[in-house]
C-alpha cells in the first residue's frame, strides 16, 4: 500500500492528491472479509441469501438472523461489520416508516435505496465519523396492483376524474446494492463479501436480464451460489440464510419473508449435490486477481 | 387609519373583514374526561383476615356494559393471575382511572420487591397509594379506592381513600354508588352503633354494646347481606359479587351470583 | 373580481356578514377535537363456539348527512384479529395507520409470537386513555375481536375515555340499545359458548343490523361482517340487508296511512 505513511489515510473526508478517499477504501476492505451475501432479481420476485459464518459452536443454530425486514415488501442483507449493518437496517426502517407517514403508502425500493445511498455517502464527508463497513443489498417488490392508501376507508370513484386507469402497469422487483462510498446501482444479480468473485461469475452465467429464471429456481441458484462461494473458506462452518419477496400472486404475496424451511432444505440439498458433482469433474471455480473486475460495470 | 395613497383602507371601502385581533372568547372544552361506571365496593377486617368485595356490574348511564367486570384486584403478584400477592385493592368510580391506578400500584409494589428484596408492607403501600392519588390532585383519578392486607402483627388492615389521596385506616368501609346504603348497615352490624346492652341502665345511662372483631363466617355473611340488599335498592349494583379474603394462607377469591335485573 | 387583490377569495361582509376572524387565529390556545365530524354508527359483535363474529355498516355520516357510503369500518390486524370502529372516521384512520406501523414492526422479526386480539385491545385502550388524559381524545368507541393467549375467543371494548369492558356480546352506539337486548335474548349469558354455532352468531348479527337499519337514522343497509375462527379471518365488505319488511311501518302513527 503506497498510501501508508502519507497521512492521507488517517482522516475521513480527506482526499489524497490523486483523488482517493482512503478511509472509504479501507471500509470496502472490511466488507471483503464478511460472509458472502447475494441477491437475485427475477421477473416474479427477488431472492436474498447470505453465508453466515459460524464463529462459535455455542451460538444457537438458526438464531442471530442476518437478513432483516425493513417494511412489508423490503428486505436487506449485508456483508461486512455486523453492527454497522444493524444500524444501516435501523435507518432503512426509519426511512420506510417516515415515507409511510408522509405518503400513506409503501416506499418504492428505488426511493429507499436512494435515501440509503445518500445516508451512507454522508458518512464519507466528515472527519468526526467513519464510513459504513458494510455493503448492503436491498431487495423488494413494488406492488403491481393499485394499493389502498394507508388508512383508506372507501374505494373511491369508479369512473371519471380520479377514477381507475385500466391496464396501467407499475411496480415489480427491485434489487440494489449500496457500497461504503454511498455508491449504489440497481442490479439483476448482486454479490458482496468474501466470496463475491465466485458468486458474480455464477450470477453472470444465469442470464438474469432475459427474465427466464423463475423465483423458485432463483432460490435454488442462490443456495448453490452461496455454496460455491464458500468453497474458498471451507475450513469455516456456515449457515445458509435466505429470504424472498414474490409478486402479489406469488408465494409471499409481495411480502418479504424467510424462505420456507422445506424449500430451503431442498435448495441446500441440491446445492450440495451439484458441488459434489463438480468435484468429480475437478472443475475449478473461476478466480480473478485481487482488486480486479470487482464491479460488473460502473 | 389612512393608507399612503390617501384613500380609505380597502376593508372599509368594499366591506371585507381582514384577519384582525379578535375579542371572540376562547373556545371552551366540551370534552369531559370522566364517566361513572357505577357499582359498589366494601371492605371489612377481622382479627386475622380482611375481606374486600365488589359487585361485577359495569354501567354507562342506564346501559349495562358488562355483567362481569371485576373491581377487586390482587396487587404485586408474580404474574397475570396475581399469584403470590399479599395486598388487595378495590376501585370504584371511573373504571379507566381505576384500571390505570391499579396497574400503577401493581408496578410500584413489584418494583419495591425487586429493589428491596422483601415484600412491601401494607402500611407502606397504603402511604404510597395516597401519594400516587395526591400527585394527580388537579386531574384526579376519579375513584374511591380501598386497600386491604394483613399488618405487621398479622391483623386485618384496611385503608380507604378519597379520589385525591386523603386516607384512613378503618375497621370497615363501603364505597361507590351504594355506599350510602351499605355504610349505615355496617356501622350498626360491625361497629355496633345504636346497639345497647339490654337493661344495662335507663335513658342515657344505657350502656352501648362494645365492638369487637368478628369471625370470618359472620363477616362473609354480612358482605352477602349488604350486597343483596343494595341490589334491591340501587340499579347500578348487581349481576355478581366478587369477594377476596386475605388471610395468613393467602388470598381466596369467591364469586357468587347476584340478581341480574 | 375587483382591483383589490387583497380581498380576492374573501367572503363579502354585505352578503355573508362580518367574517368570524377567530377561525383565522394563529395565536391563542391549542385546540383539540371537541366533537367528532364524520362518524360511523354502531359496531356489533358476538362470541360463538370457536370464534367471534363482528359487523358494522358501511356508512360515514357528516351530522345527519349520509356522507360516505362505502366506508370499511372493520379493520383486520395480523391474521386473527379484527377491530371495529364507531365514532370519528379520521381518528379511525389515524388508529388504522398506527396499527399498520405496529404490524410492520411486529414482523421485523420472525419469532412467530404475533400480537393476539387481547394484546391489541390492551394496546388500543392505552392509546385511547393516554389521549383522553391529554384532553385530546380519539373520538372512537371500538370493539376488538379475535383470540386470547389460550386461543379462546376474545371480545372486548374500549372507548374514547379509555374505559374497557368485555362481554359475550357487545355493541357500540345505538347498537347498545337495540342490538344487545336481541343478542342477550338469543344467547343468554349463562348459555355456554359451545352451544352457539358460527352460523347462529352470523345470522344474529345480520338480524341486528336489520333492526338498526329500521330504527337508527344514521345507519345504512350496506354493511361489512367478519367472522374470526382458528382458520383465520373471513371478511365480507359488500353485504346488503335482505328480506326487509316495512309492514310494521303501517302501524306507526304519522308514518304510514294513518296520519294523526
Amino acid at each position: 500500500m503506497t498510501s501508508i505513511g502519507t497521512g492521507y489515510d488517517l482522516s475521513n473526508s480527506v482526499f489524497s492528491p490523486d483523488g482517493r478517499n482512503f478511509q472509504v477504501e479501507y471500509a470496502a476492505k472490511a466488507v471483503e472479509n464478511g460472509g458472502t451475501a447475494i441477491g437475485i432479481r427475477c421477473k416474479d420476485g427477488v431472492v436474498l441469501a447470505v453465508e453466515k459464518i459460524i464463529t462459535s459452536k455455542l451460538l444457537k443454530p438458526g438464531a442471530n438472523k442476518r437478513i432483516a425486514t425493513v417494511d412489508r415488501h423490503v428486505g436487506i442483507v449485508s456483508a461486512g461489520l455486523v453492527p454497522d449493518g444493524r444500524h444501516f437496517v435501523s435507518r432503512a426502517r426509519d426511512e420506510a416508516a417516515s415515507w409511510r407517514s408522509v405518503y400513506k403508502g409503501p416506499i418504492p425500493v428505488s426511493a429507499l435505496s436512494n435515501r440509503l445511498g445518500s445516508y451512507v455517502q454522508a458518512y464519507t464527508l466528515y472527519s468526526s465519523v467513519r464510513p459504513f463497513g458494510v455493503t448492503a443489498i436491498v431487495g423488494g417488490w413494488d406492488s403491481e396492483a393499485e394499493l389502498a392508501v394507508d388508512g383508506q376507508v372507501g374505494s373511491g370513484p369508479k369512473s371519471g376524474s380520479g377514477g381507475k386507469v385500466d391496464g396501467a402497469r407499475a411496480g415489480g422487483p427491485g434489487l440494489y446494492m449500496i457500497e461504503p462510498s454511498g455508491l449504489y446501482w440497481g442490479y439483476y444479480g448482486a454479490a458482496t463479501g468474501k466470496g463475491r468473485q465466485a458468486a458474480k461469475a455464477e450470477l453472470e452465467k444465469l442470464d438474469l436480464s432475459s427474465g427466464n429464471l423463475s423465483l423458485v429456481d432463483a432460490v435454488k441458484e442462490a443456495a448453490r451460489i452461496i455454496y460455491v462461494a464458500h468453497e474458498d473458506s471451507k475450513d469455516k462452518d456456515f449457515e445458509l440464510e435466505m429470504s424472498w419477496i414474490s409478486s402479489l400472486d406469488g408465494p409471499t404475496h409481495g411480502r418479504h419473508e424467510e424462505v420456507p424451511k422445506q424449500l430451503l432444505e431442498e435448495a441446500e440439498k441440491a446445492a450440495k449435490r451439484s458441488l459434489e458433482g463438480e468435484d468429480e469433474e475437478e472443475e475449478e471455480v473461476a478466480k480473478d486477481g485481487p482488486n480486479q473486475g470487482e464491479r460488473m460495470e460502473e | 387609519m389612512m393608507s399612503f395613497m390617501g384613500h380609505q383602507p380597502q376593508s372599509q371601502a368594499v366591506g371585507y373583514t381582514f384577519s384582525q385581533p379578535t375579542n371572540a372568547p376562547n373556545k371552551e372544552h366540551s370534552f369531559y374526561p370522566y364517566t361513572d361506571n357505577g357499582g359498589s365496593t366494601l371492605g371489612i377486617t377481622g382479627a386475622d383476615f380482611a375481606i374486600l368485595a365488589g359487585d361485577t356490574r359495569s354501567v354507562a348511564g342506564y346501559n349495562i356494559n358488562s355483567r362481569y367486570a371485576p373491581k377487586v384486584f390482587k396487587i404485586g403478584g408474580d404474574d397475570d393471575t396475581g399469584e403470590g400477592a399479599h395486598i388487595i385493592l378495590s376501585v370504584v368510580g371511573f373504571a379507566a382511572d381505576g384500571q390505570a391506578l391499579k396497574e400503577r400500584l401493581d408496578a410500584v409494589v413489584k418494583m419495591y420487591k425487586y429493589q428491596h428484596g422483601k415484600p412491601m408492607s401494607v402500611r407502606a403501600c397504603a402511604q404510597r397509594l395516597s401519594t400516587i392519588l395526591y400527585q394527580k390532585r388537579f386531574f384526579p383519578y376519579y375513584v374511591h379506592a380501598i386497600l386491604a392486607g394483613l399488618d405487621e402483627e398479622g391483623k386485618g388492615a384496611l385503608y380507604s381513600y378519597d379520589p385525591v389521596g386523603s386516607y384512613e385506616r378503618e375497621q370497615c368501609r363501603a364505597a361507590g354508588s351504594a355506599a350510602s346504603l351499605i355504610m349505615p348497615f355496617l356501622d350498626n352490624q360491625v361497629n355496633f352503633k345504636n346497639q345497647y346492652i339490654p337493661s344495662s341502665g335507663d335513658g342515657h345511662a344505657l350502656e352501648p354494646k362494645k365492638p369487637e372483631p368478628l369471625p370470618r363466617e359472620t363477616v362473609e355473611q354480612l358482605v352477602r347481606d349488604a350486597f343483596t340488599s343494595a341490589v334491591e335498592r340501587h340499579i347500578e349494583v348487581g349481576d355478581g359479587l366478587q369477594m377476596m379474603v386475605i388471610t395468613q394462607n393467602g388470598i381466596e377469591e369467591i364469586y357468587t351470583p347476584l340478581k341480574k335485573d | 373580481m375587483n382591483h383589490y387583490p387583497e380581498v380576492w377569495g374573501r367572503p363579502r361582509d354585505d352578503i355573508y356578514g362580518p367574517y368570524n376572524s377567530s377561525y383565522l387565529q394563529t395565536t391563542g390556545p391549542k385546540t383539540h377535537t371537541q366533537s367528532p365530524a364524520v362518524t360511523g354508527t354502531s359496531v356489533i359483535a358476538v362470541k360463538f363456539n370457536g370464534g367471534v363474529a363482528i359487523a358494522a355498516d358501511n356508512l360515514a355520516s357528516y351530522g345527519s348527512l349520509a356522507r360516505f357510503t362505502d366506508v370499511k369500518r372493520l379493520r383486520v390486524f395480523g391474521d386473527s384479529a379484527v377491530v371495529g370502529f364507531s365514532g370519528d372516521v379520521s381518528d379511525m384512520q389515524y388508529i388504522d395507520r398506527l396499527l399498520e406501523s405496529l404490524d410492520i414492526r411486529e414482523n421485523y422479526s420472525t419469532h412467530g409470537n404475533m400480537m393476539n386480539a387481547k394484546n391489541l385491545h390492551t394496546y388500543l385502550s392505552k392509546v385511547l386513555y393516554k389521549r383522553r388524559s391529554e384532553f385530546n381524545p380519539l373520538w372512537n368507541h371500538i370493539l376488538v375481536a379475535g383470540f386470547d393467549e389460550d386461543k379462546k375467543p376474545f371480545l372486548s371494548s374500549a372507548d374514547l375515555l379509555g374505559t374497557t369492558y368485555s362481554a359475550p356480546h357487545l355493541a357500540t352506539g345505538f347498537g347498545a340499545h337495540l342490538a344487545i337486548p336481541i343478542l342477550r335474548r338469543l344467547f343468554p349469558e349463562e348459555k355456554p359458548l359451545e352451544e352457539i354455532s358460527k352460523g347462529e352468531a352470523e345470522a344474529a348479527l345480520r338480524e341486528c343490523l336489520k333492526v338498526l337499519w329500521y330504527r337508527d337514522a344514521r345507519s345504512l343497509d350496506k354493511y361489512s361482517i367478519a367472522v374470526i375462527t382458528a382458520e383465520g379471518v373471513e371478511i365480507k365488505e359488500d353485504q346488503v340487508i335482505e328480506a326487509q319488511s316495512w309492514a310494521f311501518a303501517e302501524s306507526i302513527r304519522g308514518y304510514g296511512a294513518q296520519v294523526n
